[in-house]
Formats: C-alpha cells, structure tokens, sequence
C-alpha cells in the first residue's frame, strides 16, 4: 500500500527497509538486485557494489545460488504474489550453514510496468538452535521424568510385589508408604494408615515398646538393623512374632531421612520350630522310656524266671522222686498221674526257657557260644535222638546228608535246639505212616550250609503261613496234643538262625500237603551276625 | 561214716527236697531257712559241702559265701548256689567265690547228689 502513494513515500520505504533488522532484497523482474537493506549486506557479508544490478543467483560468488531459492523465485512465485514463512537451509563460504525464512511480495512498480520482487530475509538458525535445545532439554525432562516416574513405579510395585509387609517412615516416623502385603497381614486400611504415626496404626496396636526402642533408640546410632524380633499381640490378628529389618537411607531429593522397615512374620516359622524342638524333647523323652521299659521288661523277666522256678523245682522234683518210687512203690494210677505232673512241669519249664531266650535274642543280649564242629554229626546225632519217636508213630525218616559237609562255626548247643525243634516239629505234625526227612548240602555260591527239613504231613493254610512266627501260634490237628508244643519253637529257631547269619523260611502247599522248612547256616558264622560283636561271644 | 552236708534254702518245699535227695545218698543233713542260721550252722557243724539258694530273707547267698570264706574254720568248705536265678546275671554274681559250683532250678533229681559230689574234695 505504502508503495503506491509518493516518491516520498518511497523514500520512506526506503528508510523502512535499512531500519529493520530483518535483511531484505528488492529484485526487477529478471531477479536482478535492485536495491538492499544494509542489514542484508551485515547478514551476509557481501558488498553493495558487487550486489546491486547481479543476478540474485550470482550474488556473493553464487553462493545464492540456492535450489529452493530457484524454486521459489521461478516456479512459485510467478503463480502466487506473495509467499510467507518459505523455510530454506543452505550452507554459505562465508557464514556457513543458516536457516532462512523467506517471505516475498511481488509488486507493481507505481513508476512503471514492471513488477518488483520483495524478498524478506529472516535468518531463524539462532532461533531454530534455540528452539532445537529447547526441544531437546524438553525431550530430555520428558525421558527424566519418565526415568523417574518408572523408578517410583519400580520401587512401588517392588513394595507390593514383595510377600514381606514392607512400611516407609519419615524422620517423624509417619508413614509414607505401605507395601500391599501390610494392609493384607495386619488388617489395616490405606486411608487410616498413610500419613500416620506408626505407633497409631491400627488403633494404636502399633505402639509396642520394643518397637520404640527399635526406631527412637536403636536406629539413630546404626543406619540398618536386622532380625529384631519383636512379639506383639495385636487386637486384630492375636499374638505375633515377627522379625524386623529396618533401613535408614538418605532421600535422593532432599535431606530427609526414611526410614524402611520390613516385617517378617515369623509366627509358625517359630511355632514349627518349637513344635520340632517339642517333638525332639518328646522323642529324646520317650527313647528313655523305652530304654526304661527294656530294662524293667528285663528286670521282670528274670524276676518271672526265678519266682517260677522255684516252686518248678518242687513240682518237677517231688514228682520225681515220686515217680522214681524213691519212698516207696506206686500203684499203675498213681505212677501214670504222677507222671502226668511232671510231664507237665517239664512242659513249663520249657516254656520258661524259650520265653526267656526269645527275650534275650530280642533285647540283644543272646549270645552264641562259638566253636567249631561237624554238622554232619550234629545232623546225625539229633536224627537218632528223634528216630525213637518217629519209630513209635511208624512214620519214616529219609536222611540226606552230603557227605562233603564241612565242619562249620556255629554255637553248637543252639544249633542243636535248631534242628531238634524242626525234626520234633515234623513228627508232631505229620499222621502216622507219613515221611518226614531232612536234607543238607553245601551251597558254594555263599559258603551257607542249607538244611531241608520236611514232611507230609497237616502244613500250612496259606492264611496262616504270616502267623507260624509270632508265637504262640499252634496248629490244631487231631495228631498234635495240646500238651505237645510251646508254639515258640519255630519263632525261636528263626531268631536262633538268624542270629548265625542264616536264613529260614517255610513252606507249604496247603492244609495236609506237608510242610517244608529251609534254613541256611554260614560255614563260619560270627561275621556279618546280627547285633554285631555284642551278641556275639567267643569261647 | 556218712559226710554232713548243710541246705540253706528259704522256701520250705526245696529245703525238704534237697534234704530228701541227700539223705536217701547217705548224708547227714542240717537246714537252714535264712542266710545267718546258715552261716551258724556252717560254723558249728563244718559241713563237707555247703548247698546255698541265692536269695535269702536276711541276706543274698553269695554275700553269705564271702563272710564263710573270712573265716578260716569255714574257708575251705565248697559251697554249691543251687539257685533260680539261671539267667547271666545270677552267674555273674558268683564268678569271684573260690570253691563254688552252680546248679539251676529246676534241679535233676536223678543226678543231683552226683553233682554236687563233684565239688567234696
């Protein structure tokens, strides 16, 4: 508008132009210099006489040469009359690399035909650095403060992630912040809890003297403390023992000190841990016992065996005597009944002895007298002090003995009451006319002497094989009379067996097909024999 | 002449058995029920053999035994404990009595003087 009026108003504009600060450029219509602002010249550092009349392109040895700046002035600008804010970076030799903003007006020169192209300069590179920092310092306050909020985040969700009820204190010892877990464990809410002083927790349950002295006294000497353990019964959730960690740690953004405090309820932890020291005093407690128990059982039967036999010896005795008509002769009735009650006497003693040896192998105190003997004697020897029975019950005997058998170490006596139990056993229990047999082999493999010894007579129903070696068990058979067996007889040859290192098992097929006991007897017993060196004496 | 032999034995029934036993063998048979009539006895009558029980009223046989073997008149008389308790803990007690044997009850009445004959010198 300006242009149009005066050539004062020209002059004017002329003085506009070398006021502002902004560089402006006036070009003819082929964009050659017409006139600049001095600015322009300062901006640029180029010189009016190697300016004015140049090709635009040409100014400052072609550094206007600029592609956008082309495109602008050739392209744009012959369709649109005015152009603002027109962004073009270029590097210049002599000021280096700037950003300009270009607006431009083309305008009707009021002295003639032609147009006049306006170009107004505005270097924006200081701006745009500004504005790049800033956006940089902004992006960086976003990334710090994101760093931040996600180390709080972290931090927070570490509190409630944690199982432990973890509390933060100020230096007022006010709650700042409460892990999940506290409010879970302690039955307390945030709202009554956050900003709180801890002793007010919960209704003021939170006043413990042990947790006073924790925080007032023992925390401000030492910056950490752990494991104090602390016992409270809590209104909410009864008696508790817990163990505390307490941290003191500066706070990044402040002098403030927190306080942390985490709480591990230890309650079962302990209740277990006496429970375990309750039931290792009770066990220590009852081995005692037991070990009283043993010695009073064996207290008690050698009290049994001696108060039994004493009048034992005065019915065995006198019955005797008796019966050996020591004083005088018997008639047929009183001699069979007199020997009725030693039999039964006999009997009783018997039992006595058996009931105490199966103590004695139980307690540990049975010890095998060892030496060395033929066990093929042995075998023979007990075959011939049966064969008189077995010959009364017509039954027959089949003996297998290996010839090879070697002399064995073994406690003689016992091995004797082994066998003699098991042949005795046969003849009870097998009908007249039946067999019985025993057989005895060497069995390499192991260096074991293996004894057989069967019959065929009322064996065993296979619910009862379980019961033969608990005691007191008796086949009831027509053939055997009660008067007959201890039923400890097998029971303790088993343990008289086993007590060599041996083995003995038993074998039937059933009710009246016979019955086959197996046993084994190392050839040098004394090693590897239950109970070790204590059961074990040598002559 | 028949040899002397003394029974200490509490429970009557035994003493009357052993006391039996022995005079059918021809001994001279003196009784006590208590270890001090025995050791008495023992004193007055120097048996040739001394048939002791080990648990006595007043006092356990084998203690009676040591005081026999103080005294010089009865130190030599062997002394045999026929007594009940047979389990080790009864021969254990009697291990350290010189001239002493050991016979269980219940006794053998069929061999019984032939071995307590053994330990008469």
């Amino acid at each position: 508008m300006v242009w149009k009026k005066t050539k004062k108003n020209l002059e004017y504009a002329e003085s506009i132009i070398d006021t502002v600060r902004e560089p402006l450029i006036a070009l003819d219509q082929n964009l050659r210099v017409v006139s600049v602002s001095r600015s322009f010249y300062d901006v640029f550092k180029v010189m009016p006489e190697e300016t004015l009349g140049q090709l635009i392109y040409d100014l400052g040895n072609k550094q206007w040469n600029i592609p956008k700046l082309r495109e602008l002035l050739e392209t744009i600008l012959p369709q649109k009359t005015t152009f603002d804010d027109y962004e073009v970076e270029h590097d210049f030799a002599t000021i280096g690399r700037r950003i300009m903003l270009l607006n431009t007006r083309q305008i009707q020169r009021v002295l003639g035909k032609e147009r006049i192209i306006l170009l107004a300069i505005e270097d924006i590179t200081a701006r745009r650095e500004i504005e790049n920092g800033l956006e940089k310092a902004r992006k960086e306050l976003a990334a710090i403060k994101i760093s931040e909020d996600e180390a709080r985040e972290y931090s927070e969700s570490v509190i409630n992630t944690i199982r432990e009820p973890l509390i933060v204190l100020d230096q007022d010892l006010r709650v700042v912040s409460v892990s999940r877990s506290f409010y879970e464990v302690f039955k307390v809410n945030p709202e009554e809890t956050v900003g709180q002083l801890i002793y007010d927790l919960g209704n003021k349950q939170w006043n413990i003297p042990k947790l006073r002295e924790l925080l007032e006294t023992i925390l401000p000497k030492r910056t950490t403390f752990e494991d104090y353990e602390v016992e409270h019964d809590f209104a909410a959730i009864g008696r508790r023992i817990m163990l505390l960690n307490a941290r003191q740690i500066k706070r990044v953004w402040g002098k403030d000190r927190i306080i942390l405090l985490a709480i591990e309820d230890i309650t079962e932890r302990r209740e277990t841990e006496n429970g375990l020291e309750k039931a290792h005093e009770e066990l220590t407690a009852l081995a005692a016992e037991l070990k009283r128990v043993a010695r009073v059982k064996s207290e008690f039967l050698a009290n049994m065996s001696h108060e039994l036999r004493t009048p034992l010896n005065s019915i065995i005795g006198f019955s005797e005597v008796l019966y050996d008509e020591t004083f005088g002769v018997l008639n047929e009735k009183q001699k069979k009944y007199v020997n009725n009650v030693l039999t039964s006497g006999k009997h009783l003693l018997l039992l006595i002895n058996q009931i105490l040896d199966m103590a004695k192998v139980e307690s540990g105190k049975m010890n095998l007298v060892l030496s060395s003997f033929s066990i093929k004697g042995l075998l023979n020897d007990i075959s011939m002090l049966v064969a008189d029975i077995v010959g009364k019950k017509k039954l027959e005997m089949i003996l297998e003995i290996a010839e090879d058998l070697p002399h064995i170490v073994a406690d003689e006596l016992k091995v004797k009451e082994i066998i003699y139990n098991l042949l005795s056993n046969a003849v009870k229990f097998t009908p007249e006319g039946g067999k019985i047999g025993m057989r005895a082999s060497t069995r390499k493999a192991d260096s074991k002497i293996e004894i057989k010894v069967w019959d065929t007579g009322v064996g065993l129903a296979p619910e009862n094989m379980g019961k033969i070696f608990e005691g007191f068990f008796r086949v009831d058979t027509p053939y055997s009379r009660v008067t007959e067996g201890t039923g400890l007889g097998l029971p303790l040859s088993k343990k008289l067996v086993e007590l060599h290192g041996g083995n003995l098992s038993v074998e039937s097929e059933g009710l009246n097909k016979g019955t086959t006991v197996l046993f084994t007897l190392p050839i040098v017993s004394g090693k590897g024999v239950r109970d070790g060196k204590e059961s074990v004496g040598c002559r | 002449m028949g040899k002397k032999a003394l029974v200490v034995d509490d429970n009557a029934n035994n003493l009357l058995l052993g006391k039996d036993l022995l005079e059918v063998a021809g001994f001279t048979v003196f009784e006590a029920e208590n270890a001090a009539d025995g050791i008495a006895i023992a004193r007055r009558e120097k048996p040739d053999i001394i048939l002791m029980d080990v648990r006595l009223p007043d006092m356990r046989g084998t203690k009676a035994a040591r005081i026999l073997r103080q005294d010089k008149e009865t130190r030599d008389i062997p002394i045999v404990f026929v007594t009940s308790s047979v389990m080790t803990e009864g021969l254990e007690e009697i291990k350290d009595i010189t001239n002493a044997g050991f016979l269980g009850k219940p006794i053998n009445t069929r061999t019984f003087v032939k071995e307590i004959s053994q330990f008469i010198k």
